[in-house]
């Protein structure tokens, strides 16, 4: 077929609308569409192939309806179908037009050949437009009783398809009872299947308005269909196989011989050759085990040679799909992997992507044992032409050095890696060093000699630059040159583009000057004064702190810009646990490929994280150090609209400017808080409450500082990452006494918010009061929840029953220690009565 | 839920549409436009095949000069979808005979549509078995095997297996003489450090077969791997056969093979379907023997002159030979030209890929040939940056060799019927990555 690819590769001037392409169709059409000659068919067949090369490119052949269902009266079944396609690409823009084709479409139905009966089925069924779904219902019901399996199957999407445009009918129809007899009764697997995806989303989104669904939904996953497919499943296609293993997955197992009977019988998937199967099975396995430590472990070391199958063969993308899921399983039992560190080498022409996590998974697997060779393997990569790779590898020498008790042949590396004279490498190397001497302090004297041979000029990148400044001001009783390096750095100051930079600029002045008073001082002054009229916030906000400290009292100022430091034992990490349960519950979904939970990629509330933190951004004060003019323009904007009238900011522009004695107001989220209340509404105050503890703790951070938490430490701490077996939570709900038992009245904003159990379950964890089991539907709920005291095993488990109808909830509390029972109860009501704020 | 799909696009390089196919409206209908200014006009492309843009994820790949696009919305199963694009390749090159790139789709993109309606119905993949899609989908649009005309076809059976579980094999098949091609086709896969030692070694291995046999043959294949032998020895009560045996790390196999007979008896039996298919798959890490080994010394003379010596050495048996032998060896950028002697083949410098290129056409076993080369540097103006060297790479078929030592011990043919058949085997290994870096 030559025509799209003309029409494509030489852009005629026609070519955009296609307008006399199309009339010219459409008198064609017409002349073949009464004709009765022999050989009309394949004149047709010709200009069909037209009309859908057109559609496929882009161009408008919707004016041509009329004519194609004209056309479509053949017995040609390649005819049919294109015919077909293309009514089903424009049913939907043209709702009177698809009228045109319904009569033909239901005299198809009915045809002697199943094959056009379910090809006119499936048409019928992607019409897509509403008013049509009348003549649906009776075609599709027929078709779910036809005879032949390929009409059935088809019909069963039909279903589906009809759910969609809708629901309404479909359900009264009682389709989905239908399908559910044929799910278990059908001979055939493939119809079995497709009945059994049509249900899952059926009742998966009738079960948030009607009982009766979400008890359908729970039946899917009941014993005896678990079972009845199960036996089934070497009848499955490959993809039906993956749909019937997703569903297993989600099945509790009554005992633990239930569980065996269930992996003996998958244990042969494991070898199957494709791969999606595999991961399916592996799924089943690891969510049936989870509460079986030993056997957990074991499954581990039995799915290992299958995945690592799977990562050697196929294309790059199936292989990184697959990556993705080991990287998550090497990260949760790393040991297990430890000894097949070999397999995560890179090659030298795999894509970077692949390479990356490659890079990740060698250095969760590092241990005492294997450390030598990966960081010798490491060390090869950092000299690779890929510059991303090479930073990635040296970021995973570094983090493998502060895993490690033994860290020495580490150090020389990445000294070495200093000597090497490549920018990005010096700068990543930096970075690194600068970690490793908050960990490792006892290094300092080795490190210090050779990051003093650094010139400051050949490092550019902000980071890298701030952990050089940073070191320079921490070690500047070691390195002869500290003070006069820094002060070439203050006299550039205007020349510094990156926030960060200028404020570790500060800091290490003031380390500096407190080591080596008279060599600094004129540095200290320039920085100081140079910082007061930055017009970024946060820097001019440090140095008009360390302004007032120093004026204030100057060994106060030591000791608090310079205490005596703590070696950093554990540095944060990055992901919460509970997120990384919650990848794992969504094991074999892009939710592991993305690294985040489901909900933050499809809500909508979550998918940008920027709509989020602008919202943030406008009240807190910089929660984050960004070099972000913008943002920091907004901040002065916020706060010229809330704290000061234009006079009074004038003045303490003034007076930073000048830098003499001092009467600005402070200038701090107390004040922030209080003028946010009188100005804006309560919601805002929420949203302010959310911010505050992030936004001390940014702050906390940027100084450097390692002062004591300031206020004191509420009386009663939950661990935030509590765990306890269901089987331990019914034991102990059964023995211990009631000690609490009370009705609490819902504030409307938590009732609004209670639209399903997860919302609430989300909440509660991040106030540590984890959930063991809910359920219901609305207007009631009922919800299991239990904590754990902070380093103590006392338990705490709680019965919260929701009516949403009339905003209470019944809370029965039950205690290990009850001395603390007060205390736990009312953490757990501020905590819920504080759900529903954004 | 594992909707696989929720659009697929077949784009050109340039980004024009070939084929695209809505499967369900939660996409919308702009979506090859995100594609082309988010992914393919960026330097994102192809450095992550799956990404999210807006609230929709898009998984990509790319099959010659053609993108394969998927749109989902929903927590998709990545796996899956990846898996169903392979799958669809290979069912669209079944049709087409061979090749699958643009011009192919051009020339079929009716076809494609057909098959596209049929392998995927609203998101969720149907059946993709070329076997039976073939019997209801041609290329010359005849009617179904159901059509209530009567045909010359045993149509009984093929109604069943347009969804039937059965997918792989029709009945009634007659072939004049019964044969089987069994392949088995390695490839090594090598790295190995400056100096000498094998940081990693791995063989994956396929054994591909191509059947003409009639009616519904039972096969039994026997190979020397550890646990089949071991297996075997308890059985019979007797110590297995002296002998190599290996160790296969995992198995797969074609959905044909009965795999509760494979974990109970150890013993690869099974229908085959007709005509080509690759009946297992296997990986082996312990005990691979090398083809090849290599030998570098790479010096730099100053600034402007190289000396590279390269030995290579054959090392399986001296009848055997290798065939298609490529070794690739970097050289910085700034070379200006090479002069060679080598004591077999030829090489030239490829100022393209920046390396010494290498080629023996025919490299028989036990033999070591030599490169020696002296490389002139065009001298920079630049900074000295001392030049990251990049692994040797190495390209080679040699055939009647398997790295792993696998062998075929049997190939055993059973059909009620009880005809005779011929059977022929062949082994290849192949180069995968085989890196000796310098």
């Amino acid at each position: 077929m030559a025509p799209p690819a003309q029409s494509q590769r030489s852009p005629s001037p026609s070519q955009p609308s296609g307008k006399s392409e199309v009339t010219d169709l459409k008198t064609q059409l017409r002349q073949l569409a009464g004709s009765r000659a022999p050989g009309v068919d394949d004149s047709k067949r010709e200009l069909f192939k037209k009309v859908i090369s057109y559609m496929t490119i882009g161009i408008d052949v919707s004016s041509l309806f009329g004519e194609m269902v004209m056309c479509s009266a053949t017995s040609d079944i390649v005819l049919k179908k294109m015919c077909y396609l293309y009514v089903g690409n424009y049913a939907k823009g043209n709702p009177e037009l698809a009228l045109l084709t319904i009569n033909f479409l239901q005299r198809d139905c009915k045809d002697e050949d199943p094959m056009i009966r379910g090809l006119a089925l499936r048409s019928l069924s992607s019409l897509r437009v509403e008013n049509l779904v009348e003549y649906l219902v009776g075609p599709l019901g027929s078709g779910l009783k036809d005879n032949n399996s390929y009409v059935r199957m088809v019909a069963v999407m039909g279903v589906l398809k009809l759910y969609h445009i809708s629901a309404a009918t479909c359900v009264d129809a009682d389709f989905p009872a239908t399908l559910k007899h044929l799910m278990l009764h059908d001979p055939d697997t493939q119809v079995v299947a497709n009945c059994l995806s049509a249900l899952q989303e059926i009742w998966s989104s009738e079960a948030s308005t009607s009982e009766e669904a979400s008890r359908e939904k729970e039946t899917l996953i009941s014993k005896p269909v678990i079972f009845y497919l199960l036996n089934r499943i070497k009848e499955f296609s490959e993809w039906a196989q993956c749909l019937l293993l997703e569903l297993v997955a989600k099945y509790v197992p009554a005992d633990s011989n239930e569980i065996f009977d269930i992996m003996n019988l998958l244990e042969d998937r494991l070898q199957h050759a494709n791969g999606a199967v595999v991961l399916a099975t592996i799924k089943v396995f690891l969510q049936l085990t989870l509460s079986m430590a030993d056997v957990h472990q074991e499954v581990y070391e039995r799915i290992k040679a299958p995945l690592l199958t799977l990562v050697s063969s196929g294309s790059p993308e199936q292989s990184y799909a697959v990556l993705s899921h080991l990287h998550l399983l090497v990260l949760r039992a790393p040991y297990i992997f430890s000894s097949d560190y070999k397999h995560f080498y890179c090659q030298y022409n795999e894509p970077s992507y692949v390479k990356k996590l490659k890079l990740e998974m060698l250095t969760a697997v590092a241990n005492e044992t294997n450390t030598y060779e990966i960081v010798t393997e490491l060390c090869e990569y950092a000299a690779n032409v890929d510059i991303p790779i090479a930073r990635e590898s040296i970021r995973a020498v570094g983090k493998i050095a502060l895993q490690q008790y033994d860290v020495n042949a580490i150090v020389d590396r990445l000294l070495q890696f200093l000597e090497m004279e490549k920018d990005y490498v010096t700068a990543e190397a930096l970075v690194l060093v600068k970690d490793l001497l908050r960990k490792y302090p006892q290094w300092s004297h080795d490190c210090i000699a050779v990051v003093g041979n650094i010139s400051s000029k050949n490092v550019q990148e902000p980071k890298a630059k701030a952990a050089l400044i940073w070191m320079l001001g921490e070690y500047s009783q070691d390195m002869n040159d500290a003070p006069y390096i820094l002060e070439g750095l203050t006299e550039n100051w205007d020349d510094e583009h990156s926030a960060e930079v200028r404020l570790h600029l500060l800091t290490a002045v003031m380390k500096c000057f407190f080591k080596r008073p008279p060599e600094t001082q004129k540095a200290l002054g320039a920085a100081l004064a140079a910082g007061l009229a930055d017009f970024h916030q946060d820097v001019h906000d440090r140095a008009l702190f360390y302004y007032r400290l120093l004026q204030y009292n100057v060994s106060i100022a030591e000791r608090v810009v310079n205490p005596p430091k703590q070696p950093v034992s554990v540095f944060a990490d990055t992901h919460s646990s509970e997120i990384k349960d919650r990848i794992f519950d969504e094991f074999n979904s892009l939710s592991v490929v993305y690294q985040k939970p489901s909900y933050m990629f499809t809500d909508k509330e979550h998918r940008g994280p920027f709509e989020f933190s602008d919202e943030l951004g406008n009240l807190s004060i910089g929660a984050e150090a960004t070099n972000d003019v913008v943002r920091a323009n907004r901040v002065e904007a916020n706060d010229q609209d809330l704290l000061l009238s234009t006079s009074e900011k004038e003045e303490s522009r003034g007076a930073s400017n000048n830098g003499s004695a001092y009467s600005a107001p402070l200038y701090d989220a107390s004040s922030v808080s209080a003028a946010a209340s009188q100005a804006q509404s309560d919601s805002l105050i929420s949203n302010l409450e959310v911010a505050g503890p992030q936004a001390s703790f940014a702050i906390d951070d940027l100084l450097g500082l390692g002062l004591p938490a300031a206020p004191a430490p509420p009386p009663l701490k939950l661990n935030s990452r509590a765990v306890l077996d269901p089987a331990t939570f019914q034991q102990k709900w059964r023995q211990l006494p009631i000690s609490v038992s009370q009705e609490h009245s819902l504030n409307p904003q938590g009732v609004a918010a209670l639209t399903a159990p997860q919302a609430l379950l989300r909440h509660m964890q991040s106030h540590s009061i984890q959930c063991i089991a809910s359920g219901g539907q609305s207007p009631n709920f009922k919800f299991f929840f239990f904590a754990q005291k902070a380093e103590e095993s006392s338990i705490y488990l709680v019965e919260c029953k929701i009516n949403t109808s009339s905003a209470k909830a019944q809370i029965t509390i039950k205690v290990d220690d009850q001395n603390t029972s007060q205390e736990f109860s009312t953490l757990f009501l501020s905590a819920l009565s504080k759900f529903g704020f954004p | 839920m594992p909707v696989a799909a929720s659009a697929i696009y077949f784009l050109n390089l340039r980004g024009d549409v070939l084929i695209n196919r809505l499967y369900r409206d939660d996409v919308g209908g702009n979506m090859v436009d995100a594609f082309r200014t988010h992914i393919m006009q960026t330097k994102e492309l192809g450095t992550c095949p799956v990404r999210q843009i807006g609230g929709c994820s898009f998984f990509y790949m790319r099959i010659s000069n053609v993108y394969i696009v998927i749109v989902v919305s929903s927590n998709a199963n990545v796996a899956c979808a990846f898996k169903f694009v392979v799958e669809a390749v290979t069912l669209f090159k079944s049709y087409f005979g061979g090749a699958f790139d643009e011009d192919a789709i051009r020339n079929n993109f009716v076809l494609i549509y057909e098959l596209l309606d049929e392998i995927m119905d609203f998101g969720y993949p149907q059946n993709l078995s070329p076997e039976i899609l073939k019997l209801y989908i041609t290329q010359e649009g005849v009617r179904s095997p159901f059509s209530s005309k009567p045909t010359d076809k045993p149509v009984l059976n093929a109604t069943l297996q347009v969804t039937g579980a059965v997918g792989w094999r029709r009945e009634g098949l007659v072939y004049k003489k019964n044969e089987v091609f069994l392949d088995i086709v390695e490839s090594v896969n090598l790295l190995m450090s400056s100096k000498g030692s094998v940081l990693r070694c791995d063989v994956t291995g396929k054994v591909l077969m191509k059947c003409f046999l009639s009616g519904m043959p039972d096969l039994k294949l026997g190979l020397n791997d550890k646990i089949g032998l071991e297996k075997e020895s308890q059985l019979k009560s007797r110590p297995a056969k002296s002998g190599k045996t290996i160790e296969l790390d995992d198995v797969t196999f074609h959905q044909c093979v009965n795999l509760t007979r494979f974990n109970s008896e150890k013993t690869v039996s099974f229908v085959p379907p007709d005509g080509e298919f690759e009946l297992m798959k296997y990986r082996i890490t312990e005990g691979v023997n090398l083809p090849f080994r290599v030998f570098p010394t790479i010096k730099e003379l100053g600034r402007t002159r190289m000396e590279v010596n390269v030995k290579v050495k054959s090392v399986f048996g001296a009848k055997m030979f290798a065939l298609g032998v490529v070794i690739k060896i970097p050289v910085p950028k700034q070379t200006a030209k090479a002069s060679f002697r080598v004591t077999s083949g030829r090489a030239k410098y490829n100022a393209a890929i920046d390396c010494l290129v290498w080629k023996i056409r025919k490299f028989p076993g036990q033999t070591e040939p030599t490169l020696s080369a002296e490389v002139e540097l065009i001298s920079t103006m630049a900074e000295k940056k001392s030049w990251t060297r990049p692994p040797i790479q190495m390209e080679f078929q040699v055939p009647m060799f398997t790295a792993s030592g696998l062998r075929v011990r049997f190939l055993k043919v059973w059909e009620k019927s009880g005809y005779n058949t011929v059977e022929w085997v062949r082994y290849i290994t192949k180069a995968g990555s085989y890196e000796i870096r310098c």
